[in-house]
């Protein structure tokens, strides 16, 4: 019986699904302490009145959207305007295939997952045109319009920031990453990358739209910019996605630099159970994450390319460089 | 669409020389045209019910004209209607954010066509609790300033401050928003005997933690600095020519405060510096309201220590009837000047009311600067001028 679940078709089925799964409850834990985060920066406490100690605010919240009409503007492009979120919310779900979460643990081991990582997240600024174009409305035009050429730019930065470590590892999967930094945390790429380290995430910040770089979403001036006709559960979609997606590039950078479930001491071994240390890097993320953004200001435009083009490119290509004369020096 | 100069590539744009519009072969060949987009006024940085028609070149602004007039109350002719005294409550809900200071113009045009004097101590508790009402108008307009750059947290720590001011005026004039509390000949109570102490504390609380919650998270902030240096600068001929007072004035450099050089009530008794910027910037604008409540601070200590006893009220008879004439009160409102015209025809109900209210005067910038900005630049520009819907729209 449990030899069939362990049939090709069958066990990628079984672990998709477990992953969307894995993702959705993901977005609502996330939504729960983004908001305990914010409390705790404000003076005050968060929700704390639904199940023991508001524990249960997520569920609520779904219950909420759910029973909430899905409204579109008149003139929306209709068939754009839904599929607008379902286009945000896939490829953040997607990209968890290629995480390993433990030694052989990963869905499915591509021997080009960074590729397919930054390819399948680029989709997600599709998502954001069609949600601005399908709304027929000049403030989410404009928000889309900012987020594309957002998200446009930022790949450039990313990509190249990714470089460093693939000249290292000689290989282009996620798993190979892993096993290279094996042995202690001093053998983790975020020390010789560090530069690099700080691109991908401020990029990775970019990439999810967060503050600082959350221009269009920009809710003091385009008040939410390309999902502000979204009512309900389309709504719910849209904020899951720009969670999924935090969780996914906090994933990526935890892999990638902090060594994914390699343990910071080798003693510290877990075996199977290993998954825990990538849990525990990727919560410290995208607790930094929240951090910057319950104190920062948004960026303006020009101020965010200028940021992007001409000074983070330039950082990554001089540590291609050095990273290179050092591959060849030792 | 683009005004004659705008497609010539003259650009007469008066804001900032930085953004730049599209040039105008490259409109031409792709035939692009300008969109035009209402900002208001159900939107979240417009302070109110402000409606803003835009011109978007891209992001830039080409035009920007604003239109007011969806909270008005008819205040000045519903005033024309009621007793002198009963004028006093209406004028609390004209600029929200400063009561006491709207109060306290209207009852000194009153009083300058009566024949009466104030009692020292009524004086001195009236610029007590106007200072006050600077500190928790001023407080949030720096919130304001940072949610509009999109800081989230800024707003709460200076909604704490208002909220412990509120909480102060509720001891003393029983209710947190519509004091009712300066009336004419006096104020309507003396302070509890437990309030100075109150006072002292809050204070003492305010200068502890200023410097880290208003100072080091906002002004340490690199972004916040990349945002507001030279967003909206103004000339100080410019800003005279447009009557800006109060803080967007004096971010320009021009030395002018309504409680130094035209002194009423108890300012002449107290020590207090006017503060002036270069910049004429928003950063400016937010370096003076920080020294202002600084200022606000040294006078709250120095009426406190100096506090006269005796009556807080004068004896003004059971009706009020100021002979024929006109009355005309001034004072430095947390906006600029806030001046009251009243006309008396020597009935009981005054012939004519007339505000002149600073976020009314103040928003004359808004078309003359936004021009020439990027569109985000509109929500730091709104938080230099810091207009109250109640006020403009009366």
């Amino acid at each position: 019986m449990l030899e069939i679940l362990n049939q090709e078709p069958i066990r990628f089925i079984l672990a998709f699904g477990a992953t969307i799964f894995l993702v959705l409850n993901l977005a609502a834990i996330l939504t729960m302490a983004e908001r305990k985060v914010a409390g705790y920066i404000q003076m005050r406490y968060g929700p704390n009145r639904v199940g023991p100690r508001g524990l249960l605010q997520p569920a609520a919240d779904v219950f909420k959207l759910f029973t909430k009409e899905n409204l579109a503007p008149t003139k929306a492009d209709l068939w754009t305007f839904l599929i607008a979120p379902i286009a945000m919310f896939l490829p953040a779900a997607l990209v968890w295939i290629v995480i390993p979460f433990a030694p052989g643990a990963v869905i499915a081991d591509l021997n080009v997952a960074i590729v397919f990582f930054l390819a399948i997240t680029s989709i997600s600024s599709l998502g954001i045109i069609m949600a601005g174009y399908g709304s027929r409305s000049n403030f989410s035009l404009l928000g889309a319009l900012r987020g594309a050429a957002q998200i446009v730019s930022y790949e450039v930065p990313m990509i190249l920031s990714l470089l460093g470590v693939i000249m290292l590892t000689g290989s282009l999967s996620l798993v190979d990453m892993v096993s290279n930094q094996a042995g202690g945390f001093w053998n983790w790429h975020f020390i010789s990358q560090f530069p690099m380290f700080l691109v991908f995430y401020i990029a990775g910040l970019a990439e999810v739209q967060r503050v600082p770089f959350d221009l269009a979403e920009g809710e003091s001036e385009i008040v939410g910019g390309f999902q502000i006709e979204y009512s309900g559960m389309t709504w719910g979609l849209i904020q899951a996605a720009e969670f999924a997606a935090m969780g996914v590039i906090s994933a990526v950078a935890a892999t990638v630099f902090l060594g994914g479930w390699q343990p910071p001491l080798p003693f510290l071994d877990l075996g199977q159970f290993n998954f825990i240390w990538l849990g525990l890097k990727v919560s410290l993320i995208i607790f930094t994450f929240q951090l910057i953004r319950w104190s920062l200001p948004r960026f303006r435009m020009d101020q965010l390319m200028d940021l992007g083009w001409k000074i983070l490119v330039p950082i990554c290509v001089a540590w291609i460089f050095v990273t290179a004369a050092a591959m060849l020096v030792f | 669409m683009l005004s004659e100069e705008h497609v010539k590539g003259e650009t007469a744009l008066s804001g900032r020389a930085s953004a730049r519009l599209t040039a105008p072969d490259v409109r031409t060949e792709f035939g692009l045209e300008t969109l035009d987009m209402n900002m208001g006024p159900q939107h979240p940085a417009m302070h109110g019910l402000l409606r803003l028609v835009l011109e978007l070149d891209g992001e830039t602004v080409v035009r920007c004209d604003p239109i007011m007039g969806y909270l008005h109350r008819c205040q000045e002719k519903i005033a024309e209607n009621r007793m002198y005294p009963a004028v006093i409550p209406l004028t609390d809900r004209l600029d929200y954010f400063a009561n006491m200071h709207m109060e306290h113009g209207y009852v000194l045009a009153v009083e300058d066509m009566l024949d009466v004097e104030i009692p020292p101590r009524a004086e001195a508790i009236r610029v007590l609790m106007c200072e006050l009402m600077r500190i928790a108008s001023h407080t949030p307009s720096i919130g304001f300033l940072m949610l509009e750059l999109g800081a989230f947290t800024p707003i709460l720590y200076s909604f704490r401050e208002r909220e412990r001011i509120q909480t102060i005026f509720e001891a003393v004039t029983g209710a947190r928003m519509m004091f009712h509390y300066i009336r004419l000949g006096g104020v309507k109570a003396d302070l509890p005997p437990d309030i100075p102490e109150k006072i002292w504390e809050y204070i003492e609380d305010l200068e502890s933690n200023f410097q880290r919650d208003f100072v080091d998270l906002i002004e340490g902030n690199e972004i916040f600095i990349a945002r507001t240096r030279g967003v909206g600068r103004i000339t100080p001929e410019k800003a005279l020519e447009m009557g800006l007072t109060g803080p967007p004035l004096r971010c320009t450099g021009v030395d002018m405060d309504l409680r130094r050089d035209y002194p009423y009530s108890w300012y002449p008794n107290v020590d207090f510096d006017v503060i002036t910027d270069e910049g004429g910037d928003v950063e400016a604008s937010y370096r003076v309201r920080i020294k202002e409540i600084l200022q606000s601070i040294r006078i709250i200590k120095q009426v406190l220590e100096n506090l006269p006893e005796g009556e807080v009220m004068a004896d003004m008879g059971r009706r009020i009837r100021p002979a024929e004439g006109e009355g005309f009160g001034r004072v430095e409102s947390p906006r600029g000047e806030f001046a009251v015209h009243v006309v008396s025809d020597g009935s009981d109900t005054p012939y004519r009311v007339h505000y002149r209210d600073p976020s009314f005067v103040n928003m004359q910038l808004l078309q003359e600067i936004i021009p020439g900005h990027y569109l985000p630049d509109i929500m730091p520009i709104m938080g230099l001028i810091d207009p109250v819907s109640g006020g403009w729209d009366k």
